[in-house]
């Protein structure tokens, strides 16, 4: 009798915690707040930035090298996440990184690079600016020019400098 | 939302001829399951043996090859039924609620676009790439500045996803959250198949009711609800294989699923290898008049699975992507990692996702009797060999342990819990209303 009670317990015990609640409320919850907390949560640190990514694929071949440039330029305060990000916006294109995890810097890439993405960042190099817009700019290097021409996003709150010459 | 859903009943149809040419018993929640997860595992395959061959990915090529498997697969098909008659089953009211509890996954499977870190780093990523490709690009996964995306991991999910693509016509990650979906459901549904063989409409129906929440994945994009799906489904059929007296088509769905499952993650991979261990075990300890080494060559019969595995592994191979976890020393930083084993399984245990789940799990294979939990080794020694293998992985990562246990642990243990649950909820059910109801004690070998 002890043991059939005991089993029917440990039986209630599974279904109750195999049971999710939440997969029962969520027919009942306002699903469009859902949704668009989870359309924004991969992009809450930077929300313009997926809109970005647009315009640059918009603006570039397949085929394309491009670097990324973003605030921070430390892989774990948000470059690992601007790279991988413009990974999949930027599909067909080849999106090299500028930093290592191990925060290295990677001037080769930046040679490489037909085209400069950067994101709520000012840039100052010798280069076209093909376009500017949500947030950031794209720039096609001109090496070996003299003057730096590109000046992007020249009011945007976490705009830095970032020289070239600082990454070779 | 269309392509996915064209993507899904194209699919089921696809597999059917298949789960009817492994067997041709097969009926009712049983078969509409596995012909989704055969058809998946087949378009998988259409789709890389096209990229191996250089032809570029368009829609009418994709739909011939898929025409051609079903033509093959149904005049296999036609072969009479073999074995034992399986029982029906039988629709209960507990299902209603089941698929209520479905449903409720499926809003929140497709509430939004894909937004996992790792769907977009990793399984979405390759799936977008190949898509424009028309192809598995090789360059990009042989790209030093792509290691990142895990490049050596299987490629079912993102082959999966490039179908809904190909259908679409162009590349949208808004509905690949149902793809998800009928994994899950399809997994439910083998449960329920297989629990109806075993006890009472009654606690059938519990058990996929149970599973409901534990055959899907919430990590909407990512490969676990497909390699929960293929996983599990590949454990019952072995486990069911080796209850029912060797039979011949459980054996041939468990090996294909297990296969199946190998190309989801490393981690099926791992799976194929517990099973293979945890099958040679239990045949070894086996009671009957063969002997030791004819009952060991068991093993054998998941040879369909190691068919299926090879491909990938030989790609990745001659390819040389590189996994993280083999890179450098592996044994060497397990090696220097055994001592703090202890610490390690302290915080694997303060990290445990959902451990009242387990807990409960761990007293119900106590408070089950001897004799019902006897039949269920395999499934136990299945279990513990993938959380050994799990914890030697974190023992020999690369990584910062704590990292690597922080952003993978809350989805490994949820891999392993598909099959323990049916079991440990089946012993518990049939002890309480006495095995000798159960409509199919009378087919069990003597243990």
């Amino acid at each position: 009798m002890l043991r059939r009670t005991l089993i029917l317990i440990a039986l209630l015990a599974l279904l109750v915690v195999c049971i999710k609640p939440r997969m029962l409320q969520i027919v009942f919850t306002d699903r469009e707040a859902a949704a668009r907390e989870m359309n924004g949560s991969p992009d809450r640190l930077w929300p313009l930035y997926p809109r970005f990514l647009e315009g640059v694929r918009a603006h570039t071949q397949p085929g394309d090298t491009i670097a990324i440039i973003a605030p921070g330029m430390a892989w774990d305060s948000g470059y690992s996440y601007a790279y991988y990000r413009a990974s999949y916006f930027l599909t067909g294109r080849e999106v090299l990184p500028l930093v290592t995890p191990e925060n290295e810097k990677l001037p080769q890439n930046f040679r490489a690079a037909r085209y400069i993405a950067a994101f709520e960042m000012t840039v100052r190099m010798p280069a076209e600016i093909v376009w500017q817009g949500e947030g950031g700019t794209l720039l096609r290097p001109v090496w070996g020019a003299v003057s730096p021409v590109g000046r992007a996003n020249p009011s945007g709150g976490n705009a830095t400098i970032l020289h070239p010459e600082s990454q070779r | 939302m269309t392509a996915a859903l064209i993507a899904i009943l194209s699919m089921t149809v696809l597999g059917l001829p298949i789960t009817l040419a492994v067997d041709r018993r097969a009926r009712g929640p049983l078969l509409v399951g596995a012909s989704f997860l055969y058809g998946s595992g087949a378009i998988f395959l259409i789709l890389l043996a096209l990229s191996v061959v250089k032809l570029r990915w368009t829609l009418p090529e994709v739909t011939l090859a898929a025409l051609a498997v079903f033509c093959a697969a149904s005049i296999l098909a036609r072969q009479p039924a073999t074995g034992k008659a399986q029982p029906a089953a039988r629709a209960h009211v507990f299902d209603v609620v089941t698929l209520f509890a479905l449903t409720g996954y499926a809003l929140y499977a497709t509430l939004a676009s894909l937004w996992e870190w790792d769907y977009w780093a990793i399984w979405g990523l390759k799936a977008r790439v190949f898509l424009e490709a028309g192809g598995i690009d090789w360059r990009f996964l042989g790209s030093r500045w792509n290691t990142f995306a895990h490049t050596d991991y299987p490629l079912l999910v993102p082959l999966n996803f490039d179908f809904v693509g190909l259908l679409n016509g162009s590349w949208s990650d808004r509905w690949l959250g149902l793809l998800c979906v009928a994994w899950g459901v399809a997994a439910v549904l083998i449960v329920r198949g297989l629990a109806a063989r075993e006890t009472s409409p009654f606690f059938a129906s519990l058990i996929a009711l149970a599973l409901a929440s534990r055959a899907v994945s919430t990590f909407i994009g990512l490969a676990e609800g497909a390699l929960i799906a293929f996983g599990g489904a590949a454990v019952l059929f072995v486990r069911a294989a080796l209850r029912d007296d060797d039979d011949a088509a459980a054996w041939r769905h468990g090996a294909l699923m297990l296969g199946f499952a190998a190309n989801c993650k490393n981690e099926g991979l791992a799976l194929l290898v517990a099973v293979t261990i945890a099958v040679a075990v239990v045949s070894w300890f086996r009671g009957g008049e063969t002997s030791r080494s004819r009952r060991l060559a068991t093993v054998t019969r998941l040879w369909p699975a190691y068919a299926l595995a090879a491909p990938w592994l030989i790609l990745r191979f001659t390819h040389v992507l590189p996994t993280d976890i083999a890179g450098g020393s592996p044994f060497s930083r397990l090696m220097a990692r055994l001592p703090h084993v202890h610490e390690i399984l302290g915080f694997l245990i303060t990290r445990l996702h959902d451990p009242w789940f387990w807990i409960v799990i761990l007293a119900g294979t106590l408070i089950a009797p001897a004799a019902a939990r006897r039949p269920e080794r395999f499934v136990f020694l299945v279990t513990a060999i993938q959380l050994l293998f799990y914890v030697a992985a974190y023992l020999a990562t690369p990584n910062d342990l704590h990292w690597h246990v922080m952003t993978s642990w809350s989805r490994l243990p949820a891999q392993a819990a598909l099959p323990i649950t049916f079991v440990v909820f089946l012993m518990l059910a049939n002890s309480l209303r006495g095995s000798q109801d159960a409509p199919h004690a009378q087919a069990r070998p003597d243990e």
